[in-house]
């Protein structure tokens, strides 16, 4: 499109301005030549000033959608931020409003979280005493599940007595006890 | 490409200036044509100069507008002609 534009704008002023320049005005051949290009280049540069135009209209049309995207980008994005501000100032208000009740259900939960941890690592220290008790029984059942499936020592110390990082030599030494203790009752 | 298809039309005119006075040089009574042509131009031109703010309402275009065709259209007439009559 660019091309035939540019073809026709030159055209036209060829067409205006050599005929005039190397024809001459007194024969009449020479008069009705300039006549025909006169005319065609009239028709070539209205030609290419409706081309131009149309492209004209339509690159506004483009800048105005570009335009139109950005505008809808930055009003979502802004409507996203205002949204997510009133949802936070709203958690905050209902946090500040909360009942004591709440609060204090949630301390109990918490308690209840924490005694059942302090509960198992008990659980582990029990299972230090000469006499063998309940847990004793079932920690002592779940190694030997755990030993049947083919898990390490490692992994028991790790993941039934709970004992990790520092406390793994003390978990050691308790599950030594713990299989001495029942596997010296199992001999006798 | 705005400025592309205003240069094209205002090359169009100067163009139809060339052409009415190649009209104009092929009889003597086609140059009275053209010459009276011309002069009921140029008093239109001159009158919206005048009359250039009732015009402007009336064709609901700005008088900036307006000033800017007058403008255009003499500038045509003189390259059109000048280019004709010096070729």
């Amino acid at each position: 499109m660019h091309l035939k534009l540019f073809v026709l704008s030159a055209s036209s002023v060829m067409l205006w301005l050599v005929p005039l320049a190397a024809l001459d005005k007194t024969l009449e051949i020479h008069k009705a030549l300039q006549g025909l290009s006169l005319t065609a280049a009239i028709a070539c540069a209205v030609t290419a000033g409706n081309i131009a135009r149309e492209q004209a209209e339509q690159n506004e049309i483009e800048e105005i959608k570009t335009r139109a995207i950005t505008a809808d980008v930055v009003d979502e994005i802004a409507t996203s931020a205002y949204i997510s501000q009133q949802q936070r100032q709203q958690e905050a208000e209902a946090i500040l409003t909360s009942p004591v009740e709440d609060v204090e259900e949630a301390r109990q939960a918490l308690e209840a979280i924490y005694s059942n941890d302090s509960e198992e690592t008990e659980v582990t220290t029990l299972a230090t005493t000469n006499e063998p008790t309940a847990l004793d029984k079932s920690l002592y059942a779940e190694i030997c599940k755990s030993r049947e499936v083919g898990k390490s020592s490692t992994w028991i110390i790790e993941n039934i007595l709970k004992m990790k990082g520092r406390k793994f030599a003390e978990g050691k030494e308790k599950l030594q006890t713990l299989l001495n203790k029942f596997d010296g009752e199992g001999k006798r | 490409m705005r400025a592309m298809y205003l240069a094209n039309y205002f090359v169009a005119g100067c163009i139809a200036f060339s052409l009415l006075g190649w009209v104009a040089s092929l009889h003597p009574h086609a140059f009275r044509a053209v010459l009276c042509l011309l002069a009921a131009t140029a008093i239109i031109w001159c009158l919206s100069w005048l009359l250039d703010f009732s015009l402007s309402s009336a064709l609901k275009i700005s008088v900036r507008d307006l000033q800017a065709y007058l403008i255009a259209a003499g500038a045509m007439f003189l390259v059109g002609l000048g280019v004709y009559l010096c070729t």
